[in-house]
């Protein structure tokens, strides 16, 4: 008798949290969501931090006991693809995530040629994407987000880039000015040439002349090494400030190389973190500004973005110039979570599109709540620092609220 | 001299035959034998290729066919250009981008869809190849092979810096391919059942250009230019044809590249893209009718079998290229070729027969 119970117990007790644990998983459901970004090749500074910003989105949302659809539970399930930095491998996964394991969603990609050929997808499988690339500002429009535009499901978390390009033109000119003898009057814009560059480029010219500046843009061919011929054809320029853009990788080889040839008595550094420059023990005799995409880890402005931050890293995400870029991904997993609550149905995209087209969120990216435009586009601040002349660690930073309407070149 | 040209058995054994033997003799029968043995191995391939689909590959599988499809066209044109004529480019990308961006110029500012742009495409590139190959009449070698990689270098500073008429660095976008026969091409499976239609009509070209007179006086020129020269042959005018006719095929990859990924940007045709198009072709050969067609399988699915990065990849591109140069100087076809004549030499006892 005794052994009887010693025995039964256990298997009750086993059998029972086996119907429990059925129970749950019969509860539960799966909701199919993708990342494609470059894990590897030369975009692999960005890719990463879109596949740690969604890996810890949606590990949050499932503990926090996933999604109320219907009244049913669900989960994301994340599947994340490497493009290995290339366009055909983009597409293929693309085409896999969509046909052949069918998400409901995908986030990415970092380049604008990978993000419009996915779209074009997505698009017609009506997939929602998000992608946190800003030159697809060029494309969203009021005919290709409408509901049978080619960009309808297609979501920008970047701000339009006449917004970022005011508040960070706004912010530079501010901080740098009171460590000149003189304000600055004459702007060099170092870009590199490529079809992000060439947007970004475009709209931050336009916001420096606004502000009053002389600019004269010098483009560089993407994947260049030794910046030093055409640095020299900058100072020859005599700047009184040069301007970074926009790829902080590029950035981090060139500016050493500024500094060496005493190029200009002020910098600022595009997508650079003031956690990098501190990690690298960057330094420099001149006031050198920097920005995030969109708010540094280095120096974060709320206690939010520090949080995520710490959990961000806690993940096991390396610290690098461009790990600001996961908060252009993040916070719209939740925004795509609470939409699929509202409508109360999975299999309806076109309801979710309207939804979010309406939603408020308040998310870490942002002080005030993020809401798309009609251009499926959203606004957000952006963070810029000043690293005191001579250190590595002292940094000054004011968060840039952006303008409302776009600038007009004096 | 028949013997000089072809330069050995292995042109001979997939390449076809190049001279006619006597009706009714042992060499007459043997080239009917292999004749019969090229279109049966051909017929069979297709057959498998076009059954894919059907095996429920994939979309990635299908994503990835489609893109070496493409590149398997673009590079019969190099391979006629470097294993027929013997002139190697760095810069056939190049020409992939005169097609790709002749085909979304005129469909953003003409309203020109596929159909009708697909042969301006392909005339725009083959003009682009003569022109490129215009240097080769004076240069050749290492310098010419440096021009191929500036004029690549150039196409792409052109298109990064043309504005609104090349869509300058972010590039063009497209619309789909209008239906023919109701035929919706938008769907991946017709769109890889369009690519192979076209990789087929350009197996047969080359197949027909190699085995023609043509296609000898090009393999003269490789051999030896100046004896080409002295027997009458005009060898510029063969050798523009020879690049015309390589545009021509890159032409018609670009626009199916383009309709595909339906977006195109100058980094897609830059110097890179070129070296790996030459890659391709020295790793798969150039001179054998299914070379390039391995070499594009070999370099676009490698990464996916072995789930290689793209750092990876590079290094077992480099090495793959030292052991082909050191081993198979005709390429992997050429060595797969020989493994399929043993093990027919072995089960038939026939070929070996045949290839003596």
């Amino acid at each position: 008798m005794r052994f009887g119970i010693t025995l039964g117990l256990p298997l009750v007790a086993a059998l029972l949290s086996g119907i429990a644990t059925q129970t749950a998983l019969a509860e539960d459901g799966e909701i199919k969501v993708g990342v494609v970004a470059a894990e590897s090749g030369s975009f692999v500074s960005a890719g990463n931090t879109i596949a740690a910003a969604a890996k810890l989105a949606t590990q949050q949302i499932n503990d926090a006991g996933g999604i109320k659809v219907a009244g049913k539970t669900y989960k994301f399930k994340l599947f994340i693809r490497d493009d290995r930095t290339n366009v055909d491998t983009a597409i293929a996964a693309a085409r896999e995530l969509v046909n052949d394991v069918g998400v409901s969603a995908v986030w990415g990609t970092e380049s604008h040629d990978f993000s419009v050929s996915m779209a074009k997808i997505t698009g017609s499988a009506k997939v929602l994407q998000f992608t946190g690339n800003s030159s697809l500002g060029g494309v969203l429009s009021d005919e290709s987000v409408a509901k049978d535009g080619w960009l309808h499901y297609t979501f920008q978390t970047e701000p339009q880039e006449w917004q970022r390009s005011t508040s960070t033109a706004k912010g530079v000119l501010s901080l740098v000015g009171p460590k000149l003898k003189t304000p600055p009057k004459h702007s060099v814009v170092f870009v590199g040439n490529d079809a992000t560059g060439q947007y970004l480029s475009e709209n931050y010219v336009t916001a420096l002349k606004a502000e009053g500046q002389t600019v004269d843009l010098v483009k560089y061919p993407p994947d260049t090494t030794d910046f030093s011929p055409l640095l020299t054809r900058v100072k020859g320029l005599n700047p009184d400030v040069v301007h970074f853009w926009y790829n902080g990788d590029s950035t981090l080889i060139a500016f050493p190389q500024a500094l060496k040839l005493g190029v200009a008595p002020a910098y600022f550094l595009f997508g650079v973190d003031p956690g990098i420059y501190k990690e690298r023990g960057l330094k420099a005799d001149q006031p050198v500004t920097m920005s995030c995409v969109p708010m540094c880890w280095g120096s974060a402005p709320f206690q939010a973005v520090k949080d995520y931050f710490e959990k961000y890293f806690a993940l096991g995400a390396a610290k690098g110039p461009q790990s600001s870029v996961s908060l252009l991904y993040y916070d719209y997993f939740f925004m795509y979570a609470k939409a699929l609550e509202q409508v109360g149905k999975l299999d309806d995209p076109d309801a979710v599109v309207a939804a979010l087209e309406k939603m408020q969120y308040q998310g870490v990216v942002s002080a005030v709540p993020l809401s798309f435009n009609d251009h499926h586009q959203v606004t957000f601040a952006t963070e810029v620092c000043l690293a005191e002349p001579g250190s590595s660690d002292k940094f000054k930073c004011a968060v840039e609220a952006p303008p409302a309407t776009a600038p007009k070149a004096n | 001299m028949t013997m000089e040209f072809l330069n050995l058995k292995v042109p001979m054994a997939l390449g076809g035959a190049h001279g006619k033997a006597p009706a009714g003799s042992t060499e007459g029968a043997g080239n009917r034998g292999r004749r019969i043995e090229q279109i049966a191995l051909a017929v069979a391939l297709i057959a498998i290729v076009a059954a894919l689909p059907s095996l429920n590959i994939g979309y990635r599988f299908l994503s990835i066919a489609i893109t070496t499809g493409y590149t398997a066209i673009a590079l019969y044109g190099l391979g006629l250009q470097f294993g027929q004529a013997g002139i190697m480019s760095v810069g056939h990308a190049a020409m992939l981008g005169v097609g790709a961006y002749t085909a979304a110029m005129l469909s953003n500012h003409l309203g020109v869809g596929f159909w009708a742009a697909l042969p301006a495409s392909i005339v725009f590139a083959a003009i682009a190849g003569g022109l490129v190959g215009l240097p080769s009449l004076r240069v050749s070698g290492q310098h010419y092979i440096i021009i191929t990689f500036c004029c690549c270098a150039l196409l792409v500073i052109c298109l990064t810096n043309g504005g609104k008429l090349t869509g300058a660095a972010t590039g063009l976008d497209v619309g789909s391919i209008p239906r023919v026969f109701g035929i919706n091409f938008d769907k991946l499976f017709n769109y890889y059942y369009l690519v192979l239609a076209a990789l087929v009509i350009t197996l047969g070209l080359v197949y027909a250009i190699v085995n023609s007179s043509y296609g000898r006086t090009l393999r003269s020129i490789r051999e030896n230019e100046q004896l080409a020269r002295a027997i009458g042959i005009n060898v510029d005018l063969h050798k523009i044809g020879v690049f015309m006719a390589s545009g021509a095929f890159a032409g018609l990859a670009g626009i199916l590249q383009v309709y595909y990924l339906r977006h195109i940007s100058p980094t897609l045709y830059g110097a890179f893209p070129s070296l790996y198009l030459a890659l391709m072709v020295m790793l798969g050969g150039g001179r054998l009718i299914y070379g390039p067609l391995i070499g594009a399988i070999i370099v676009n699915f490698l990464p996916e079998v072995m789930d290689l990065n793209p750092v990876d990849s590079r290094i077992a591109y480099g090495v793959a290229l030292l052991v082909v140069i050191l081993l198979l100087p005709g390429g992997v076809s050429s060595g797969l070729l020989a493994i399929y004549r043993w093990i027919c030499g072995r089960l038939f006892g026939r070929v070996s027969k045949a290839g003596s």
